[in-house]
């Protein structure tokens, strides 16, 4: 039914979380809201179905770094809004510059020049 | 920090505020919305769109709940949401509701009751420690022991039981100040207290020796009666009958020994068998022993059996079917069966119950196929449903069971009201912890059973019928009306053997009450007049005051009669001893017959009204005249079959009294011990010529029974009794008064009991029944009200359409009867041991029990049948 592979980067645990974090950094989305966001921001690689978007949405409310809070959609529709906090935000940066890291050492690891 | 805590925890059980599963079911929600919106936006169809929605999202039911299960305590939510759903619907359906929590909670509570009764008689262990592993050794189970050989078995058993000992029965006169009073008890030696493991709550218990017999224990019970509680006691000197005795020690309350034959013991002392131990003749022992370790119940039965057949052989006669018996079962055997019958019976009611509560339950769910169709389009797996479903019918009968537990609490004490004193442990009756546990267990199984009916019709719902407006549904379907038929007939079928049974209970209590007793029991009043340690035991004194006492009680106005016997039919002792006929050959000593010895005053036969062919004593029967007996018409049978016994001889070969005695006179066969009991040979000697009754001091030879015919009221007259005994002799106590109607009846005490309980449950049996079977054919003519409608309007007849109903009625019911007769066949053994002089085939009770079944199970097919053929045709068909 829902093929996580496909949909979390496996090779990489907590990677769904930080697409989610930073998606949410310039503004608060509903749930379809970040789906389409990740969709675009990782030029379709990642599509987000339901079964796991929730559940990393409440885990990282869980941490205290997401809140949310009831509102209305475009179609007037009643939805949840997922917004960063500012734990949320200090998460954000700290692991993006440790990803960066990460990325860069392994790229030079597996260049087949070095 | 705390705050997260504590909503986090608050979520996990399902309280304070939305949980994280109605979240995710909101969230998913508006997902799925929105992007249904899209796609309507981009042209598709709203149904097409929501469809493709739900797969593009992955947010079907099971995507969803493989979610679910990941949270914390992912199983318990859906259970305590679907118990909430569950008690939502419940307040929304009220009636329905209330009749299933009425059967509910009357199959439960009845269930409940029964088994705690159950529970306190042959479950739990008795009082001792180690009880399962104390036995009884016995001649054929139950009768008594002679000293000499309970040496010898002591002697020789050793590698099978830890411990052997013996218990007498003892019967003395507390003489003090005031008048003396007649105690019951018991002489044990030395093994039987610390086999039972039980401690004296002050002082100690006889040692064993020659001294143990002057030292006595009380019980608490009479501690309190005659000494006050005084905590002084120990040491204080006790008269009874001619012997001082000391207190060495009181019994806690909760002690009881013996738990069988002299269940009322309240004194025990010690017995010295050293002055006996050669004696094998008489035999007053019984025999208590407790099983080794891991010594298993066989093995100790082939030790005994060994050891009396070495015995047998040196002393022919003597150890003769000598078995080891659990304490236990001696205690409660007899009463066994009848209380798993009670049980067996309940158990179907409870059935009963479950079959209707099964059947309204489908009715319901007829009702609710939309609901479930719709929840199976947008995904709910099959065992998400039932799941459902089952939830809601358990919390249906645990919330019944409650109320059934809370009728069992109303039960139980109109049980132990009723038959405390026939069934034996009754009165440790209770509501405890395990008969709580089997009434939790019985609910959620009950629940389960018919919770499951509902749950597999609608779970294997075909979505798109049950979407249609089509009133037929998955309740109409094959399936469905095999479970109904299966519905009527196992109803049908426990009720049938509900009603054979009380019908075979009440015909066997009718045959117990109506039959010829041999005496005529009312107005008969009887009190044992005990000589034992007065001046009046002397020889030479005892049958004048004996024949004082009878002359004050006849010269009293209000009597008619009065005599006297050794032991009273029905409330006394039986003693047997063997006897020899004169000219008949003559058996081996081991083998002779032997008889119920019984000792008259002349007026018995008169005074209690038994026949008697030829003549009764008169005073001329005394010591000097020709020995005489008269003999009951069991004894004359078996001896002198054939012939007239008037006129032969026969004698005691045991005792004072060994001379041949002419037989006078031969009496008819009286009730003996119990209302059951079978006519056993029995002799009567008169008490004028009796040496043993005239001037043997032992104790058991120093008392009588008078018996006295009142004109009118026999129980009035006691007190004047009790007056003219210590106007005679003050110093001779009154006791064990007893009125012979009132142990009449008494005997028959524990079949109605059964009886009435069974009749209860027969009854309450064919109310569920007949609404059950009636329920279930109108729901089923509810369900072909088009079918019948078409054709009734196709021309049928009325009569046809309404046949076709009924056949199919009657077919159920007809095989529900033929599995009642079945079962009621195979269970015949177990109902013969209640019955007395029926046969658990009967043909005249089944025939009247299959009438009323076929009664009510016509009625309940014809009734809606006839309703269904009256239908307004055009309106059915719209």
């Amino acid at each position: 039914m829902t093929d996580r592979s496909r949909t979390t980067g496996a090779l990489l645990p907590g990677s769904l979380d930080m697409l989610v974090l930073q998606a949410l950094r310039a503004e608060a989305h509903h749930g379809l809201g970040i789906a389409r966001r990740i969709e675009q921001m990782t030029q379709g690689a990642f599509t987000v179905k339901v079964g796991s978007l929730f559940p990393a949405l409440y885990r990282l409310e869980r941490a205290g770094l997401v809140t949310s809070r009831a509102g209305e959609s475009e179609n007037r529709r009643q939805a949840r809004f997922y917004s960063l906090t500012a734990a949320g935000k200090r998460r954000l940066r700290s692991e993006t510059v440790t990803w960066r890291r990460l990325v860069g050492a392994l790229a030079h690891a597996l260049d087949p020049t070095s | 920090m705390l705050q997260r805590m504590w909503s986090r925890l608050a979520e996990s059980f399902g309280i304070g505020g939305r949980s994280r599963t109605d979240r995710l079911h909101d969230d998913a929600e508006a997902f799925v919305a929105m992007l249904t919106d899209e796609h309507i936006a981009r042209g598709m169809a709203p149904d097409a769109a929501r469809r493709a929605a739900v797969l593009e999202a992955e947010a079907s039911e099971s995507a969803r709940e493989a979610v679910r299960d990941e949270e914390p305590r992912a199983w318990l939510r859906p259970l305590t949401q679907d118990a909430r759903y569950a008690m939502r619907l419940m307040r929304r359906t009220p009636g329905l509701t209330l009749a299933v929590m009425a059967a509910i909670a009357l199959g439960i509570g009845a269930t409940t009751t029964t088994f705690s009764a159950v529970d306190a008689v042959l479950l739990r262990p008795l009082p001792y420690a180690n009880a399962d592993r104390l036995v009884v050794v016995l001649h054929r189970g139950t009768n008594p022991v002679s000293a000499a050989n309970f040496l010898d078995w002591q002697r020789g058993t050793s590698a099978s039981f830890e411990a052997m000992g013996a218990a007498e029965y003892w019967s003395p006169n507390l003489r003090g100040a005031g008048s003396p009073e007649k105690l019951t008890g018991l002489r044990l030696t030395p093994e039987i207290l610390p086999m039972l493991g039980v401690q004296p709550a002050i002082g100690r218990w006889p040692a064993g020796g020659a001294g143990s017999a002057r030292e006595v224990v009380l019980s608490d019970a009479l501690w309190r009666r005659d000494f006050g509680a005084d905590p002084r006691v120990l040491g204080r000197a006790l008269v009874l009958d001619t012997d001082t005795d000391v207190v060495v020690g009181v019994m806690p309350a909760t002690f009881h020994f013996a738990p069988f034959w002299a269940t009322h013991a309240e004194l025990w002392s010690g017995l010295d068998l050293a002055p006996r131990a050669s004696q094998r003749g008489s035999n007053s022992l019984r025999v208590f022993a407790k099983l080794r370790e891991r010594v298993p119940l066989a093995r100790a039965q082939a030790n005994v059996t060994a050891v009396t057949g070495a015995l047998e052989a040196q002393f022919p006669g003597s150890n003769r079917n000598v078995t080891v018996t659990p304490l236990k079962d001696r205690v409660v055997g007899d009463v066994r069966p009848t209380l798993l019958v009670l049980f067996g019976a309940v158990a179907c009611v409870l059935l009963l119950a479950c079959a209707n509560v099964a059947y309204l339950l489908l009715a319901r769910a007829a009702a609710r196929e939309r609901e479930f169709a719709v929840r199976c389009a947008i995904g709910a797996s099959r065992a998400r449903v039932i799941r459902q479903l089952l939830t809601e019918s358990v919390v249906l009968s645990v919330t019944g069971g409650v109320l059934g537990v809370a009728l069992a609490t109303l039960g139980v004490r109109a049980f132990t009201g009723l038959a405390a004193e026939s069934v034996p442990r009754l009165q440790g009756m209770t509501i405890d912890a395990r008969v709580l546990a089997f009434a939790t267990v019985l609910s959620v199984l009950t629940g389960l059973v018919f919770g499951l009916a509902p749950a597999r019709t609608l779970s294997r719902l075909n979505v798109n019928r049950g979407l249609r407006e089509d009133d037929r549904g998955a309740t109409s379907g094959r399936a469905s009306r095999n479970l109904r038929r299966l519905l009527v007939a196992s109803q049908v079928a426990l009720v049938f053997v509900l009603l054979a049974g009380a019908g075979l209970l009440l015909r066997s209590f009718a045959a117990l009450r109506t039959q010829d007793l041999g005496f005529a029991p009312e107005g008969i009043a009887s009190f044992v007049v005990s000589v034992s340690g007065s001046s009046e035991a002397e020889p030479g004194r005892r049958l004048a005051f004996y024949n004082d006492v009878m002359a004050r009680v006849r010269a009293m106005p209000g009597v008619e009669s009065a005599a006297a016997i050794n032991h009273m039919p029905l409330v006394g002792d039986i003693w047997g001893f063997p006897y020899v006929a004169f000219d008949r050959p003559q058996p081996k000593p081991e083998d002779r017959p032997s008889a119920t010895y019984r000792v008259v005053s002349p007026g018995y036969f008169e005074t209690m009204r038994i026949a008697v062919e030829g003549r009764t004593f008169t005073n001329a029967d005394r010591i000097g005249a020709p020995p005489v007996v008269i003999v009951n018409h069991a004894l004359a049978a078996s001896t002198w079959p054939a012939e007239s016994a008037i006129g032969k001889r026969l004698r005691v070969p045991f005792g004072d009294d060994q001379d041949w005695c002419t037989v006078v006179g031969v009496s008819r066969d009286t009730v003996r011990t119990d209302l059951h009991d079978v006519p056993e040979p029995e002799m009567f000697l008169p008490l004028e010529q009796n040496h043993a009754y005239q001037s043997n001091a032992a104790a058991h030879y120093a008392a009588m029974t008078l018996v006295v015919r009142a004109r009118s009221d026999a129980a009035s007259l006691v007190p004047a009794f009790r007056a003219a005994v210590h106007e005679a002799a003050p110093d001779v106590p009154v006791s064990e008064v007893s009125l012979l109607q009132e142990a009449v009846d008494r005997g028959a005490d524990g079949a109605r009991f059964t009886m009435a309980l069974l009749g209860t449950f027969a009854l309450v049996a064919l109310t569920l029944a007949s609404v059950g079977i009636f329920g279930v054919m109108s729901h089923d003519v509810a369900g072909r009200r088009r079918e019948i409608g078409i054709r009734l309007a196709l021309g049928a007849s009325r009569g046809r359409v309404v046949g076709g109903v009924i056949r199919d009625g009657l077919l159920a019911a007809v095989s529900g009867l033929a599995c009642g007769f079945a079962a009621a066949w195979v269970l015949r053994t177990v109902v013969e041991g209640l019955l007395f002089r029926i046969a658990p085939l009967d043909p005249a009770t089944f025939a009247i029990a299959t009438a009323m079944v076929a009664t009510v199970a016509t009625l309940g097919c014809l009734l809606p049948a006839w309703r269904g053929s009256r239908m307004n045709v055009g309106r059915e068909l719209k």
